[in-house]
């Protein structure tokens, strides 16, 4: 519905002049014409064809461009696994799990290295080596030969340092490592072999 | 210094007591007191004890009669102190590190000339040395002329090498013989080397899974 007083409409059309309107509606008029004004005012910037035609015209993004937006815009992924799939993989990853913490060997310190121990007694029942490491006790480092080759070996963890070392053959023959690299007099009459463990992290 | 003195006094009985019960039941009982006793004596004069209770150890292991291991362990006591002048000798200041004379003690047990021992010792001035020692060792046991391998070894210092890396400059020399190369020569190909000499594989992860510790390990 039009509350627009009638004469204010006569003004507008050129049929009353503006001096035989009320002061109060003489300020209604200027709203109006005011609100006139801003209608007909030409629209800032380019028109809307141009705007089209300019984006029709810019080159195609770069390949890299349009990965990279596609990565930064959110995405919705959906998964549709059965639960039974989802159960094994989960079994799978636990047993890879324990199989390679049991399979990961000792922890090396800083200081610590790795001593291999090998020797080549075909008829021998067991072979030990013993040393300055072990104060010479008899017994603790066995050496293996599970594939009865008759090389029996011992890979054993030990501080970074000098040990001189023998083996002991089916617990009492004494036997140099003819195999290492130093041979030093044991002042009993014979030698004893020589390692040097370095350390494991360089 | 002092404060070194005071603990190692205080720890003296400590000591023995635990010496004398390593000792017992692992050597002829009538050789335990005189053992424990140079054990004291070596103590006392600021020298290593470990490598006296090793060779008593290794005596008794090996089944050798009391006297003898007595004697092998006055012996070993004879080569730190030799060791220890040497060290001193060479320009040391003591009271010398327990390190060094076992080292050193070491090296004249593998028949270096103490006086290659004395060069090194002066021209390393800043211990440890044992690395350096135990290259020039294996040299020597392999034929190399003392002077020429302690010379290696001391460029080898003087280009940056160090520590366990000394071992690697003996070995690449070492290796240099087996390819056919007389001692002169392989001296002369690693020391233009130096200091990219080759270093050891590292252990392979099956290796290292395989190993394990011994029940009691004891560093010496």
């Amino acid at each position: 519905m039009n509350t627009t007083d009638p004469r204010i409409h006569q003004v507008l059309d050129g049929e009353l002049s503006i001096d035989a309107l009320p002061a109060e509606l003489r300020h209604a008029l200027e709203s109006v014409s005011a609100a006139a004004d801003l209608l007909v005012a030409p629209v800032p910037g380019p028109s809307l064809e141009s705007r089209i035609m300019a984006e029709v015209r810019r080159p195609a993004s770069s390949y890299l461009r349009r990965v990279a937006s596609w990565l930064a815009t959110p995405h919705a992924i959906t998964f549709r696994v059965r639960p039974v799939w989802s159960l094994a993989f989960a079994a799978a990853a636990a047993a890879f799990t324990l199989f390679f913490a049991r399979d990961a060997g000792p922890q090396l310190g800083e200081h610590e290295g790795i001593a291999q121990f090998v020797g080549r007694f075909p008829d021998a029942r067991s072979v030990h080596v013993v040393g300055t490491f072990n104060d010479w006790r008899p017994g603790t480092i066995a050496l293996e030969d599970l594939d009865h080759d008759g090389v029996w070996t011992a890979t054993v963890v030990l501080p970074t340092g000098t040990y001189e070392y023998m083996f002991v053959v089916d617990g009492e023959r004494w036997v140099p490592d003819h195999l290492a690299d130093r041979l030093v007099a044991d002042d009993f009459g014979r030698e004893n072999s020589v390692v040097i463990v370095r350390p494991v992290h360089r | 210094m002092r404060l070194g003195a005071v603990l190692a006094l205080l720890a003296a009985p400590l000591t023995a007591q635990s010496v004398q019960s390593r000792l017992e039941g692992r050597i002829p009982t009538d050789a335990v007191p005189v053992v424990d006793s140079l054990v004291q004596v070596a103590l006392h004069e600021g020298l290593p004890s470990e490598p006296l209770v090793q060779k008593a150890l290794e005596g008794g292991a090996k089944q050798v009669p009391g006297p003898r291991i007595v004697a092998a362990v006055r012996a070993s006591l004879g080569q730190l102190r030799d060791a220890r002048d040497l060290l001193v000798r060479a320009g040391d200041q003591p009271p010398v590190r327990a390190g060094e004379v076992t080292t050193v003690a070491w090296a004249l047990r593998r028949k270096l000339p103490p006086s290659t021992v004395e060069r090194v010792v002066a021209q390393l001035p800043h211990p440890p040395r044992g690395p350096a020692i135990h290259a020039i060792a294996d040299l020597v046991a392999h034929d190399f002329d003392p002077d020429s391998a302690a010379g290696l070894i001391i460029d080898a210092v003087h280009d940056g090498l160090q520590r366990d890396r000394l071992l690697d400059v003996s070995t690449a020399a070492l290796h240099e013989v087996q390819r056919g190369r007389t001692r002169d020569e392989a001296i002369t190909v690693v020391r233009q080397q130096l200091p990219n000499v080759p270093a050891p594989p590292k252990p392979e992860r099956g290796t290292v899974t395989r190993a394990r510790r011994p029940d009691t390990p004891t560093p010496p």
